[in-house]
Formats: structure tokens, sequence, C-alpha cells
């Protein structure tokens, strides 16, 4: 059943830019993204959409993806039937997150978060940096 | 004139010269491909963000409901009473004027402005404020030479007690022409996340209306030989997806001919690269006919998103600039060759002479030696 599903649907085509890259140009049955409310998974004709991305892990299901992984922080995706567009201003393999770096900045992030006194803006820019960096982590934990 | 000794050493110290050119020329060769490709691959993020900020500027998400008043504080049109200026140029010379012109621009833009009545009376007020913020050593040096820099106060009053604390930096301006930041730093290794958190502090700025007006000068790199310096107005956005250009300074014929031959013998085409798949599909992202579903308020995407389009236009004026750079350093390096060459020329045969002379001299005090016999 499942696999007669896959046969007659088509397959999305997925890409993934960033400021300095095309990071994936690929095929996939499914694209599990991070918007900023949630997550969110997109299949072969979904509606056109338009999210915000939030920080966290995107993951291809299938096509010629081989359910590869990324990372990606702040941007956001578009929602095609049969395409999906995600534009991030980070995004990385999931090989390629140093936790090392990520771990420095998780601390700036948070030494940011505590100098910030009452400049409510400071504070919420903190909090999105505290986000990644702990996001990144998992994403690197998890590979 | 000159003995032979002294010319053979001036042929061999030039010769040096002319390899260190020559391979300065091939080096900065290297380093405008690999430039140019990183513009290249800057574009399709670039369209595809403006893309979908027009598309939701056209669902007229930016209005407010009493319709005319604009909703994002970018948008906002100010007297320009205080305009910041950034200046971007390179760290190193030898790069021809790239630099130096740079320089020039961006004191030409500042001397109109400071002009008393010599501006456009109904756009900006004579004798505006001047910030002046930096990129690349060469523009920090030249700027700090002839403007002080900016003061702040820092200030930290107790409330509640003493329980908490307001802290903040004031600006305290005493000069109307003054340097605020260097960043200098952003051109070392550049990424997208450095420029993010500057571009911020300059959205910062503005929003809270401390400037009421950003322009950038810098070189804007289309090919070899498309190069121009351009001042462009950054903040606030007129129009999404075309800069806004208020001053041009394009190569003159000479200048280009000179920068084709570089290229040529460098290996570069002097076209403009062209436009990848890639690209014009970036063209049509967003742009599909279709109603499109808002996992949030479209008002609220389009705050989130504006901020990112400054960073992006600032991270592309980088981009182009350091390529731009490289192509200067290549035609400069390839006219100081060719200047070497002719200079052995000329060299050698002055010292071919000298040479000849030497002899000749000396056949005749034998000739007429022999002949006094």
């Amino acid at each position: 059943m499942a696999d007669e599903q896959t046969s007659t649907q088509g397959l999305l085509a997925v890409r993934v830019v960033t400021p300095d890259r095309i990071l994936v140009d690929a095929t996939a049955d499914a694209v599990e993204l991070p918007a900023r409310s949630g997550y969110m998974e997109a299949l072969y004709g979904a509606a056109p959409l338009l999210a915000e991305l939030g920080a966290g892990e995107v993951r291809l299901h299938g096509g010629n993806s081989g359910n590869a992984k990324f990372f990606v922080a702040s941007g956001f995706a578009e929602i095609l039937p049969q395409r999906v567009t995600l534009l991030a201003e980070t995004a990385l393999k999931t090989d390629e997150i140093d936790p090392g770096a990520a771990k420095t900045e998780l601390e700036a992030a948070q030494q940011d978060w505590n100098s910030a006194g009452d400049d409510a803006e400071k504070y919420s820019y903190a909090q999105g940096e505290i986000r990644t960096a702990e996001e990144k982590i998992s994403a690197a934990a998890d590979r | 004139m000159a003995n032979v000794l002294d010319l053979k050493r001036r042929i061999r110290s030039v010769k040096n010269t002319r390899q260190i050119t020559k391979a300065m020329k091939m080096v900065s060769a290297a380093k405008l491909r690999r430039a140019q490709e990183r513009a290249m691959q800057a574009r399709p993020y670039a369209q595809m963000l403006a893309n979908v900020l027009q598309s939701l500027v056209r669902r007229a998400v930016v209005y407010g409901e009493e319709g005319g008043d604009v909703m994002h504080p970018l948008l906002v049109e100010r007297e320009e009473k205080n305009v910041l200026l950034l200046v971007i140029a390179g760290d190193k010379g030898f790069a021809g004027a790239f630099n130096s012109n740079v320089g020039k621009a961006a004191q030409r833009f500042i001397d109109t402005r400071r002009a008393p009545h010599a501006v456009d009376h109904d756009k900006a007020p004579a004798e505006q404020n001047i910030d002046i913020e930096t990129v690349g050593r060469k523009s920090r040096d030249l700027f700090k030479r002839r403007y002080p820099e900016a003061t702040w106060k820092h200030v930290d009053d107790a409330y509640d007690n003493g329980l908490s604390h307001h802290i903040e930096d004031v600006r305290e301006r005493k000069q109307p022409v003054e340097l605020t930041h260097d960043l200098s730093a952003l051109l070392g290794k550049l990424t997208f996340t450095d420029v993010d958190r500057s571009a911020h502090s300059i959205i910062e700025r503005y929003e809270r209306g401390e400037i009421d007006a950003v322009y950038l000068v810098y070189n804007e790199f289309k090919s070899v030989i498309a190069q121009r310096i351009v001042v462009e107005k950054l903040l606030p956005i007129r129009k999404l997806g075309s800069p806004e250009i208020t001053a041009v300074e394009e190569m003159t014929e000479e200048q280009k001919e000179v920068a084709a031959k570089a290229a040529e013998t460098a290996g570069i085409s002097i076209h403009a690269t062209e436009e990848t798949v890639m690209e014009e599909e970036a063209k049509k992202f967003g742009t599909a006919d279709v109603d499109y579903l808002y996992d949030e308020d479209p008002a609220v995407l389009f705050r989130h998103l504006l901020p990112r389009y400054v960073t992006t236009q600032i991270y592309h004026a980088l981009l182009e600039s350091v390529a731009s750079e490289h192509a200067s350093r290549m035609t400069a390096m390839d006219s100081a060759s060719n200047n070497a060459g002719e200079m052995i020329d000329k060299l050698t045969l002055t010292m071919n002479r000298a040479r000849q002379a030497a002899i000749t001299t000396e056949i005749i005090e034998i000739v007429s030696g022999a002949a006094a016999l």
C-alpha cells in the first residue's frame, strides 16, 4: 500500500539555500522542517504555504535524499505542491557541526542573556541565540 | 653616463620587482575567481528573499488598516538630519585607485551634505550630521586622519532603591562629522552571521531614530571591465528588490582596456558571469500564482524578514567590494609588470650603449697609442 502510494505520487524537489551556497538540491517523499510555531511535515501535493523557520533539524525522507538531516536556524520556507525551498541564514549538514564551537556559542549567548539588563531587545535576541545553540548541540548529538 | 655594473644591478632589481608583481597578479586572479563565485552563490538567496518580501507587500500587509501608514520602522522616511555612511574599502594597498576612489566618493558625499544650501531643499536639509562607519583598514586610516572619533557617555542609573540599574551608553556628539565604529573585522573572514550582527546594530540605531538614513559607498562588481563606485541608499527602504543608487562613477574606456588586457593574460573572462539555472529559478521563487497559506500572521513574517533584507544588502555590497578589490589589484599588478618590462628594455639599451662607449674609448686609446709610436 505504501509503495503503491509513493509510486503514484511524485517526489518533492527540495532545496536548502543559504546566503553562501546551495546546501541541498535533492528529491524526497517528505520533508520535516522546524517552523517557528513547531515542526511540520510537507508531503507531495501540499497546499502552498509560507512559514518562518525556527532553529532545528530538517529531515528528508525517501527520494534521492538518502534520508539526510540538516540543521537550520532563522529563515523561511516556501512549500509548493511539488517543491519545498528553505531559505536559511544558517544551514549545516549535521556532520559539519562542531559541538565544541556550539557549546562556546551557547555560553556566549547565556552571558549576553545575563547581561541584557532591562533591554528587552537584547534579551529576546540572546534568547534566540540560546535556542539556536541548544538546537545545534542536540542536532550534533543526533547524527 | 652610469657605468655598466650599476646598470646591471638596476636591471636585476627591476626584474625581481617584475617577478613579484607578476606573482601578485596571478594570486589576485585566483582570489578574484573565488570571490566571483561567492558573489554568484549569494545571489539566489538575495533574490528569493526580495521576492517573498515583494509578494508580502503586494498582499498589502505592510500598510495599516486605515491605509497609508507604514507598519515597519525600516520603511519610514524621516527628514535626513543624521546620516550614517558606510564606507567599504580594502585592507591592503597595491590595488590601483581602488581604495582612494572609494575615499574620494565618500568625501564628496560628506562635502555635499555638509555644504549649506548645496543640497536639494525639499529632500534634505543642509549641514547634516554624518556618522562614518568604515570597513577595511584603508578606509579607516583615511577617515581617522580627517575626522574625530565619536564619544559615548556611560550612564548607570539606579532605580527601585538600587535594586535595578538602567545601563546605557549615550552618544555625545561633539563634531558634525564623526567616526562611530570600525567594522574592518568583517572583511577578514566574511560570514553572513558577522554581517548580520553589524547590520543589527545599524538597524537598531535607525529604529531608535538616532540616524535618519543609511548610505553605502562601495565598488560594485559586474565583471572585470565593468566596475563602478556607487553610493547606495540602504535605509529607509523605498523599493524592495531594487537598491536605490544615488551616485555612480563608472570606469573610463582607457581603464576598461587596461583591465581587459590584464584579465586576458590572467585567463579570466571579461564577461559578466551568466545567470545560472538556480538564479532563474530563484526569480520565480515566491511568485507562484497561488494564494499561500501563512503559518503565521503575514505582517509578523514581514517584520521578521525585513531586517534580514538589510543584512543581505550589506553582505552583497561586501562581496562585490571584495571581488572588485581583487580585480583592481590584478589590473594594477599587470600594469606594474608591463611598466617593469618597459623599464628593463630601456635600461638594457642604456647598458649596451654604455658598454659600447667603453669599448670604443678603449679602442681609440689603443689606436692613438699605437699611432704615437
